[in-house]
């Protein structure tokens, strides 16, 4: 009988641990939250869905934001022409030979291509699951709060894609954020122009008009002035997107090209003036001087219209493109840390008369470090370890430096960006904003618009030399040549180089040390390869040449 | 002494002392008497003899098909273990550790002081894992620890103490050919008149000492045994120390006749680990290249000298400013209660809780860390372990059965904190006064908490006719609270037979013969390694600070693709094995195979984006293969009264074959590229591009090389040379990319293993020998690739042979592809067992004194400082030496065992 007893007991105790198994088994997570519960306020909602989308406009890994991470966007559109190159400089800067077949357009071999790729998309997946939460939780918030959080949802994934169109042609166009095979289908490029404008314009209309560098309630966000800037940035390069196969050397008109501005239909080019004009009524003004766009406290000038906000407690994102320049004597004097890698091509040098003595452009002063280098404080001469000074030789520039004299010292750094000797984390962690999109490019973008629309002349003459006037440089004739080169000394380390050259069909020439390759006379080249991942999962082709 | 072959007798004795431990009760009778001739139980008297950190060490070349890849900095944790291969690319590739019933991992094992453990046993075939499920696809090491003895009450201390010391170096350029080369290669030389080596300068003799003290005594209805060990080991590296203190108590106690058996147990320790070295490779990577003219003093400001063009590593000293410190503390209870029911009835029930909780101190000076680091952080493990289990065990006349039933639960709570600061302004505190730094960035500071669990059942029957023919089948479920609902079960069952041919009356005769068995099983395990809490959910995490508007508040997101339809990862295998006694004993071998196939194996797949959020997912596709033979002998050529001799020899052949990479992921077609790099080169020059070195590519074994063929040096037109590249794929360029330029030119895991031990005893004299070998794998030099190119002056110093060669190119070509084959002089023991009078005998009833030299030496082609490198765990150093390989050591202590 005892023994029944301890048998039953022994079922009800196994029958016991059954039934418990299953809940023995539910894992609740603690030190998370599930996706159902974080977006119940409207502050919930904008501080999760879009948050997460602000968090990686800037970065700290590589190849995670639109600027100031290596290897990312910016690397791809600097590196990749006659702005800036990265020489070998003996061991330092082989790296597998990925930054001179950079140099060289032998894009197949540099292995971050994929991951910028990847990095954007990243971006507009979380747009798009964003959007999927505004509309999911949209019921339990006031209508205009949803509506504006839906459009800077919007602006903020066209603005991804046409990164992506830009760097790699073609792009899907999805609207989910788990897409189906058929939704990721490559779309051409012209498909993806058209599209990233209609978004843009549809969202203009429902974001306001702020200022985004300056702190307050905009700081950091999409605004209605961002998106007025993007079009007319877009719009400025409808030959290019409209053109579905760059191959072949042909290239549409855009001055027949119709668009449809606050009701209005007019062709690429007025629309272009059209945006430029919106972002001007919007208040902004050249800085009293060059360098203040760069400046430590940069948040409060006039001239920016969109930047990666830096902070060194708060926020992550990392400015490395100084970092990354600097002689290793040269930053250890300033005490941040240097790698001494990117500098100035011979082209660049060029172009802002560093061997025309005292005639050479005012900016290369605030663009560059070149020859001898002085504490920016201190005015102490920058030596080497061996006692000797730091010259830096610009024209010594050249693909492998590798046993060669100006090994370690060869080529123009890059100054624009005030030294920070608050920064933290070798430099990297620093209080100048990263500038995306300025006044001055909205001037020169409407005078080349100007010019393509066949309207040279006093109006265009007078933007160009708006930012000629500026930096005290001598009025000049506006020409589409004359533009390109002022975009150069304006721009040069701002990213848009690339960008410049494909429009003015100059990307794929030969200059000094870079031949044009096989794959540049056929224009493979104009593009970026797409990730294998992504073609293997949305069955699609790779871009001609790769 | 009583010698190793008499497996019967010692396993007897281990059971009578110990009770059966939970490997043992899992199998099945007759594999008990399987094992008697299949060398997986080591005793204590068959581990090495040499001074173990690491209760590892004690088997390490003892098991066939087990891989031990020793740790050589002195440190306690394992590196890796293998047995029977890498079976699973993610994960859990560590067999699962038992000590006495409690389940842990590789590190749990240095809680246990080595002299505590009275046996091994070692699980690899099919349905001896299987019974383990979930834990044990990559086979089961169980620990026994001593209980009390039955007969006198005893103390026994063993101790030791010894010296080691770095017996080879890399040969880089001394101070003269140092300034000479920079000299002639026109670069800019920074001679600051010494002549220093480096290598030299960061290390030290390193003393050890160990003491153990163990008392045990009690009767035949309970008995007791309580320890108490201590290791101070020095590293030969500058500040590295490890200081370990272990306890273990036994008790065991009969009550109400022979109804109930209680045993109740305990252990723990405390370890503390200091270190200078918080980067391997960057600390050897320093002492190798750095500037040989300068000194070891520090500079007027009290720090080191920079050299700027040495970007990518830093003065040697600067580095020893650095410190890490870990403690670790473990404790283990455990109790087991075992009611005889009935003559043929048995239920135990098992219960056992266990606490580790790891500190980490850190402090990086600002000369090696740009505004100085101090990290300090906490993590706890607390697992729950309970489990009952019921036998019944019937025989009838010549029908043995034995029915088993099994339930059990465990649940594992991890919570931790770290906290890193930076912006310091002084290097004098630091890793004690972390707030001495002035920024602590947002993602430098967190806790987490996740407690996953797991729930098994078990059924198992095993038959056995006349003690000839025996069949086991089991049946195993397993849930994980890690899968989501519909994936948490796996089911695992296996079955196996064995003939015991010496007890069939065919072979009563053959007087030559003692023993001869067949037998076969089949089984499946699973394994959940690499699987995290919450990988199968949709959960968000605070991700950062967005730069946006005017609050800045913290954003949720979801960091990782969530995989709900992650499942158990399965491993089917097949074994058959034949075991032999002959001549009387004397000889004994065993032969095995077995091939098993790893199913839904769990890969990190790099995926598109779009479809996934990011480029990583973790998902249940691919296979692999692995395949074996092994061979174990073991040879008494000589057993007298005064001289015995034993010969222990086994050979393990291994295969890998990875399978399939590819398959659906809901609509998704997921599919690894052709070629996944998984160990790249590092160090200056080396950023990215082509210096991919190890593979994992499909119908290949797991770590291949895949590499350019260089087929000589050629001139660079300036007097130095280049690496000469075969244009391959013929397409009249070379272009060194994947697919392109490369072919597969050998495997990085070793094909065959060996391990042998040679035990000669004259008298009270005896010597042992450990030998171990590694044979038909490759290993890439690339510290040679590094530091032969003389591009790399001046800011890296390079080997002295560089500037006679001149090459000046640091691609990553097979030139540095050399054969990986060892055969490895592990040990000698030459020990005495001082014969003691009558008298002494009274008080002292065993004394023996011991002398060993570990590390003699290493027979090998391999050009580099040790070819005893990571060969067997698919990590980021498989089959590359890259700079960071602690220098050859030897060490030789002497032992002490006094039992009173």
């Amino acid at each position: 009988m005892k023994r029944y007893i301890i048998y039953s007991l022994f079922l009800i105790a196994a029958a016991w641990t059954l039934v418990s198994c299953e809940k023995f088994l539910e894992d609740d997570p603690s030190d998370r939250l599930p996706d159902s519960e974080a977006y119940n306020t409207v502050a919930d909602l904008r501080n999760n869905a879009l948050g997460a989308i602000y968090l990686n406009i800037g970065g700290s890994a590589p190849s995670q934001g639109l600027q100031g991470t290596a290897r990312g966007v910016w690397d791809l559109n600097t590196f990749s022409t006659d702005e800036a190159i990265i020489p070998t400089r003996g061991t330092d800067w082989y790296d597998g030979g990925i930054w001179q077949n950079l140099f060289l357009h032998r894009f197949g071999n540099v292995d971050f291509t994929g991951d910028t790729w990847n990095y954007l998309f990243k971006e507009v997946l979380a747009c798009n699951r964003a959007i999927e939460r505004i509309d999911a939780f949209a019921a339990l918030h006031p209508a205009e709060n949803v509506t504006e959080l839906r459009a800077e949802a919007r602006a903020l994934r066209a603005m991804f894609l046409f990164y992506a169109m830009d760097l790699y042609g073609r792009v899907p166009l999805f609207m989910s954020s788990s897409p189906t095979v058929q939704e990721m289908k490559l779309q051409d490029r012209s498909v993806a122009f058209k599209h990233i404008v209609s978004e843009l314009q549809a969202a203009e209309g429902q974001l306001d008009v702020a200022r985004s560098p300056v702190q307050g309630e905009y700081y950091g966000r999409m605004t209605r002035d961002v998106v007025d800037f993007l079009l007319a940035k877009v719009l400025l390069n409808a030959e290019v997107y409209a053109d579905d196969d760059w191959t072949d050397d042909q290239r549409p008109d855009a001055s027949t090209m119709m668009w449809s501005v606050e009701g209005e239909t007019m062709n690429t080019w007025a629309a272009v003036e059209r945006y430029c004009t919106f972002v001007s009524a919007c208040g902004y003004t050249l800085a009293d001087q060059f360098k203040d766009n760069f400046d430590i406290s940069n948040d409060e000038c006039p001239e920016l219209i969109f930047t990666i906000p830096m902070d060194i407690n708060n926020f992550s994102n990392r400015f490395t493109q100084q970092f990354r320049s600097l002689h290793y004597n040269h930053a250890a004097a300033l005490g941040l840390n240097g790698e001494n890698g990117p500098c100035a091509t011979i082209e660049a040098m060029k172009t802002f008369g560093y061997d025309k003595g005292v005639n050479a452009d005012a900016r290369l002063f605030w663009t560059y470090y070149y020859d001898n280098v002085f504490h920016d404080k201190t005015g102490k001469l920058v030596t080497l370890d061996d006692g000797s000074p730091l010259v830096y030789q610009p024209m010594a520039v050249k693909l492998d430096l590798s046993n060669d004299p100006y090994e370690k010292t060869a080529g123009a750094r890059m100054r624009k960006y005030e030294i920070d000797y608050a920064a933290m984390s070798d430099g990297q962690l620093r209080r100048n904003d990263i500038v995306l999109f300025r006044y001055a490019d909205v001037l020169l973008m409407k005078c080349e618009a100007m010019l393509r629309g066949g309207k040279a002349g006093a109006e265009a003459d007078a933007l160009l030399n708006q930012v000629r006037a500026r930096v005290g440089m001598a009025p000049r004739t506006a020409t589409l040549d004359n533009v390109l080169e002022e975009r150069m000394l304006e721009l040069a380390w701002e990213g848009w180089r690339r960008n410049d050259l494909i429009r003015f069909g100059l990307f794929t020439r030969s200059y000094t040390d870079r031949p044009q390759t096989d794959a540049d006379r056929h224009g493979y080249t104009l593009v970026f390869p797409i990730p294998g991942e992504t073609l293997t999962a949305s069955a699609s082709s790779q871009n001609p040449g790769y | 002494m009583k010698y190793k072959h008499d497996w019967r007798q010692l396993l007897a004795v281990a059971m009578l002392a110990t009770g059966l431990p939970v490997a043992a009760q899992l199998m099945a009778p007759t594999d008990t008497l399987s094992r008697v001739l299949s060398p997986t139980v080591i005793t204590a008297e068959q581990m090495n003899q040499k001074q173990v950190t690491n209760p590892l060490d004690a088997i390490n070349g003892r098991v066939a098909g087990v891989t031990i890849q020793k740790s050589n900095n002195g440190a306690a944790a394992m590196s890796a273990v293998r047995v029977r291969g890498t079976t699973s690319v993610t994960g859990g590739n560590d067999p699962l550790i038992i000590i006495d019933g409690v389940f842990g991992d590789l590190s749990t094992l240095s809680s246990i002081y080595p002299s505590d453990i009275e046996s091994f046993i070692v699980l690899k075939d099919a349905s001896e894992t299987a019974q383990f499920g979930s834990r044990g696809a990559s086979g089961v090491i169980e620990v026994v620890t001593k209980k009390g003895a039955t007969d006198r009450a005893t103390v026994t201390y063993n101790g030791s103490m010894g010296v080691t010391h770095v017996v080879r170096n890399l040969k880089m350029l001394d101070a003269t050919g140092y300034c000479k080369a920079v000299t002639s290669q026109g670069g800019m030389l920074i001679n600051k008149g010494f002549d220093t080596d480096w290598q030299r300068a960061i290390q030290q003799t390193a003393f050890l000492q160990d003491h153990h003290i163990a008392f045990m005594g009690g009767g035949d209805r309970s008995g007791y045994r309580v320890s108490l060990g201590f290791m101070d080991h020095d590293g030969v590296i500058l500040h590295d120390k490890l200081r370990n203190l272990t306890s273990n108590m036994n008790m065991y106690q009969r009550m109400f006749g022979d109804l109930l058996s209680i045993e109740v147990g305990m252990f723990g320790n405390v370890q503390k680990e200091q270190t200078a070295v918080y980067d391997v490779q960057k600390t050897f990577y320093s002492a190798q290249a750095w500037n040989p003219t300068f000194g070891t003093e520090r500079s007027s400001n009290g720090g080191w000298d920079g050299f700027t063009y040495a970007n990518q590593i830093n003065h040697p000293l600067a580095l020893m400013d650095s410190r890490t410190r870990d403690k670790t503390i473990h404790l283990s209870t455990h109790a087991k209660l075992t009611f005889n029911l009935t003559k043929d009835w048995k239920l135990s029930v098992f219960g056992a809780y266990s606490h580790n909780e790891v500190e980490v101190s850190q402090f990086l000076p600002t000369s090696i860390w740009s505004g100085g680091k101090g990290y300090r952080s906490s993590a706890k493990t607390e697992s729950l372990l309970g489990n009952a289990t019921i036998t019944w065990d019937k025989t009838l006349g010549l029908h043995h059965v034995n029915v088993m039933g099994l339930a059990e639960i465990e649940r594992d709570t991890h919570t931790g904190f770290y906290t890193t600061t930076t912006g310091f302004s002084s290097n004098d505190i630091g890793i004690d006064a972390i707030q001495a730094g002035a920024l602590t960035l947002w993602n430098g500071t967190g806790s987490y908490r996740n407690s996953p669990s797991l729930a098994s059942f078990m059924g198992r029957v095993n038959y056995d006719y006349s003690n000839r023919y025996s069949l086991t089948v089991a049946a195993r479920f397993d849930g994980s609270s890690k899968f989501s609902k519909g994936n948490k079960w796996g089911f695992f069952p296996s079955v196996s037979a064995t003939w015991n041919l010496g007890n069939e009356a065919f072979l009563h005769d053959v007087s030559w013969l003692d023993n001869l068995k067949w037998n076969v099983g089949y089984g499946l395990a699973g394994n959940l390694g690499g699987v995290d809490s919450y990988m199968a959910q949709n959960v968000l995490t605070p991700a950062g600070i967005p730069p946006m508007g005017q609050n800045l508040l913290v954003t949720l997101d979801q960091l990782v693709n969530a995989n709900p339809d992650l499942k158990w990862e399965v491993k089917r295998s097949f074994n058959t094995g034949l075991s032999a006694a002959f001549l009387g004993n004397r000889v004994i071998a065993a032969l095995d195979f077995y091939t098993s196939k790893t199913t839904d194996m769990l890969y990190l797949y790099n995926v598109g984006v779009p479809p996934f959020s990011y480029n990583k997912l973790l998902d249940n596709i691919g296979s692999m293969r692995n395949s074996g033979v092994e061979l174990a002998l073991g040879l008494t050529p000589l057993n007298t009264r005064d001289m015995e001799l034993n010969i222990n020899a086994n050979v393990a052949y291994q295969y890998n074959k990875l399978l399939s990479l590819s398959g659906y992921y809901k609509d998704y077609w997921l599919e690894a590229p052709g070629e996944v790099d998984l160990v790249n080169l590092n160090g200056a020059g080396f950023h990215g591009g082509n210096n991919h070195i190890v593979y994992q590519i499909v119908g290949q074994p797991l770590g291949v090389f895949y590499l350019p063929h260089c087929t000589g040096l050629k001139s660079d037109g300036n007097g130095g040379y280049v690496y000469d590249i075969a244009d391959l794929d013929g397409s009249g360029d070379i272009d060194i990319a994947n697919g392109k330029d490369r072919r597969i030119c050998g495997q990085a895991m070793p094909k065959v293993l060996l391990g042998s031990n040679i035990n000669y005893r004259f008298k009270q004299w005896d010597v042992t020998l450990q030998i171990n070998g590694a044979f038909g794998h490759k290993i890439y030099n690339g510290t040679a690739l590094t530091y032969m190119n003389m591009n790399s002056l001046p800011g890296y110093n390079v080997l002295a042979g560089a500037p006679a060669r001149n090459i000046k190119d640091q691609t990553a070509t097979d030139y540095w592809l050399e054969r990986g084959d060892y055969i490895d002089f592990d040990y000698l023991t030459v020990g005495w067992n001082v014969p003691l009078g009558v008298k002494a005998q009274r008080a002292i009833s065993r004394l023996r004194l011991s002398l060993t030299i570990e590390d003699l030496c290493t027979i090998t082609g391999y050009s580099g400082l040790t070819p005893i490198i990571n060969s067997s765990s698919a990590g980021g150093t498989l089959g590359v030496d890259d700079k960071n390989v602690y220098p050859v050591t030897r060490s030789y202590y002497m032992g002490v065992t006094i039992t009173f």
